[in-house]
């Protein structure tokens, strides 16, 4: 445990750490993009869960969802998880016990390895599900899992500096 | 107008926030960004569509059909989250200059998202306008998110 606070202890007190968690604009742009960045990421990948519980754009195939939507998810991943790299690296030790934090983080974890699932061993066989509306039962699964917790993520983050 | 926000945040409901325990606060916090994340969204479908850039197979009807209830949702979401927070704290949060960027901004935005971008979508115009309206959108409503978080840091 000291070990652990030892190093987040190190990230924030390092150059790097405290040049981000001292500016007085970096800080608060860094927090925009990574609110504003959901948008992109969890907000167009709530489109694609939605499709796959069947819930919108029924008369559109899963697939073509998710194609079109694809490079905009990951970029907006990407925007989110480097903007909250740096805030993490601003607050490491202020955060690293928080347990809003350790949810989110939790959380994350259990998002990607749903989405690699998803990207690895659904998505390659999408083609098969066609026009049906209602699809298997893994993708759906997949869909329920990674709404529920990107809403965790979303909920946790915003909780951090109330829990602290 | 400083006795308002005085009115306003001595009232029932400023004080029923501002004078309960901080967890209610973050209750508020949870819906007003809930709402940021599905108004965005909303705009981001309909603006990547007016664009060519996302959703393109799907028809601009079709996308904003699609995007409606999540533009809808969030505005509730947020309009009256953030009220409730603007009362019980309206002394202190009035006089901040990024509030006041902040609703100029919306204000700006809910009138080109009903006026000219739902008329874009409609009644299909030149690829200027189009491309203008929908940049234009981007802009204001992620300019309001980004003046909002402004707030807390001034």
């Amino acid at each position: 445990m000291s070990s652990i606070l030892q190093i987040a202890q190190a990230l924030q007190g390092s150059s790097f750490g405290t040049a981000i968690a001292e500016s007085t604009i970096v800080f608060p742009l860094i927090e925009g993009v990574h609110l504003l960045g959901l948008a992109l990421s969890f907000g167009l990948l709530l489109i694609v869960d939605l499709r796959l519980l069947g819930l919108v754009l029924r008369q559109v195939p899963a697939a073509k969802v998710h194609d079109q939507l694809r490079s905009w998810i990951f970029a907006g991943f990407a925007l989110t998880i480097v903007s909250g790299i740096l805030l993490f690296l601003a607050e490491a030790a202020d955060v690293v016990f928080n347990y809003a934090f350790i949810a989110h983080a939790l959380f994350i974890v259990v998002g990607l390895a749903n989405a690699a699932f998803f990207e690895t061993r659904l998505a390659p066989r999408a083609a098969e599900w066609g026009e049906s509306l209602k699809l298997p039962a893994a993708a759906r699964l997949a869909g329920a899992v990674s709404l529920s917790s990107w809403i965790v993520v979303v909920i946790s983050g915003r909780l951090v500096p109330y829990l602290a | 107008m400083s006795t308002f926000f005085e009115y306003l945040q001595s009232s029932a409901v400023g004080q029923l926030i501002s004078g309960s325990d901080h967890l209610v606060g973050a209750a508020v916090q949870i819906v007003h960004i809930a709402g940021i994340i599905l108004l965005l969204t909303a705009v981001v479908l309909v603006a990547l569509r007016l664009l060519g850039l996302g959703l393109r197979e799907q028809s601009l009807a079709e996308v904003e059909t699609l995007a409606r209830p999540f533009l809808w949702a969030g505005l509730v979401a947020t309009v009256i989250s953030g009220t409730l927070f603007f009362i019980s704290t309206a002394t202190i949060y009035a006089p901040k200059g990024a509030l006041q960027i902040k609703l100029v901004l919306l204000v700006l935005a809910i009138a080109l998202q009903f006026g000219l971008v739902r008329r874009l979508v409609n009644h299909p115009a030149s690829k200027a306008l189009t491309t203008g309206g929908a940049i234009a959108s981007l802009v204001l409503w992620f300019g309001v998110g980004l003046a909002g978080r402004a707030i807390g840091f001034t």
